[in-house]
């Protein structure tokens, strides 16, 4: 999985590619860290290079939900492929999360 | 198509193993949205059996067998644990358990194949897909 990260304004993007499963969560984790550590309380999450993620995906995406709100910040996410988005809508956690259909739409009001 | 193996307990390495796996899947012509669904169930379902099942045991491992027929994709996976109660299994998506970050391998494994079972009190799983294309798949 390859993770950049940009910037727009006060947010910050991190764009995501290729598989987020068990050998590459770690990896998503630690730069999550990065962005804590930095005192970042936007981050916004660009799936659109994403093609397969699994439960420890969707368990560092919630750790890191977590861990914003305790700071007052705000997790989105933007850009996901259709298959991807239907993992979020099997486990409801489109319920929990700020799912948009792209960058634009997601840092309007963020 | 029948594919039968053993894998030791080592987490690291089930997405390769799984990738290899679904690779012979793919030369049957098996449309992209149900591969991504048996992907993501089968290694789920590696994932639960090392490390609940077999709780990360190097000696122990895990077996997955795999076939295709009349166009009914079979997978078993079976652990060497102890078993466990899986009829009381906490439903990840209440309210109360939707932050919660683990507890969903299982939940996604019934969501996304046809049919789903457990055997031999909880250490083996076997899931169906019904797979709509490829002509080769007898």
């Amino acid at each position: 999985m390859n993770i950049k990260e940009e910037r727009s304004n006060d947010v910050v993007i991190c764009v995501l590619e290729g598989e987020v499963n068990i050998n590459t969560s770690p990896e998503l984790r630690k730069t999550f860290d990065g962005i804590i550590k930095a005192n970042a309380k936007k981050v916004l999450v660009d799936f659109s290079g994403v093609s397969y993620i699994d439960s420890s995906g969707l368990a560092t995406l919630i750790e890191m939900f977590q861990r914003l709100k305790k700071t007052g910040g705000m997790l989105r996410f933007s850009n996901m492929s259709e298959k991807i988005r239907n993992v979020f809508e099997i486990t409801k956690l489109h319920k929990l999360f700020e799912i948009f259909d792209t960058r634009q739409e997601a840092l309007k009001g963020f | 198509m029948r594919i039968s193996e053993k894998i030791p307990s080592k987490l690291e390495i089930v997405p390769e193993f799984v990738s290899a796996l679904i690779g012979k899947i793919k030369t049957l012509s098996i449309g992209e949205d149900e591969v991504f669904d048996i992907k993501l169930s089968l290694e789920e379902a590696l994932i639960n059996a090392i490390k609940h099942g077999n709780k990360m045991n190097p000696s122990f491992y895990v077996e997955v067998y795999l076939e295709i027929k009349d166009h009914r994709l079979t997978i078993k996976v079976k652990d060497q644990g102890e078993g466990f109660d899986f009829k009381n299994l906490p439903d990840p998506t209440t309210d109360e358990n939707l932050e919660k970050p683990s507890g969903r391998g299982i939940f996604l494994i019934k969501s996304l194949m046809d049919e789903f079972e457990f055997f031999d009190c909880g250490r083996g799983i076997k899931m169906v897909k019904f797979v709509k294309k490829g002509g080769a798949l007898r």
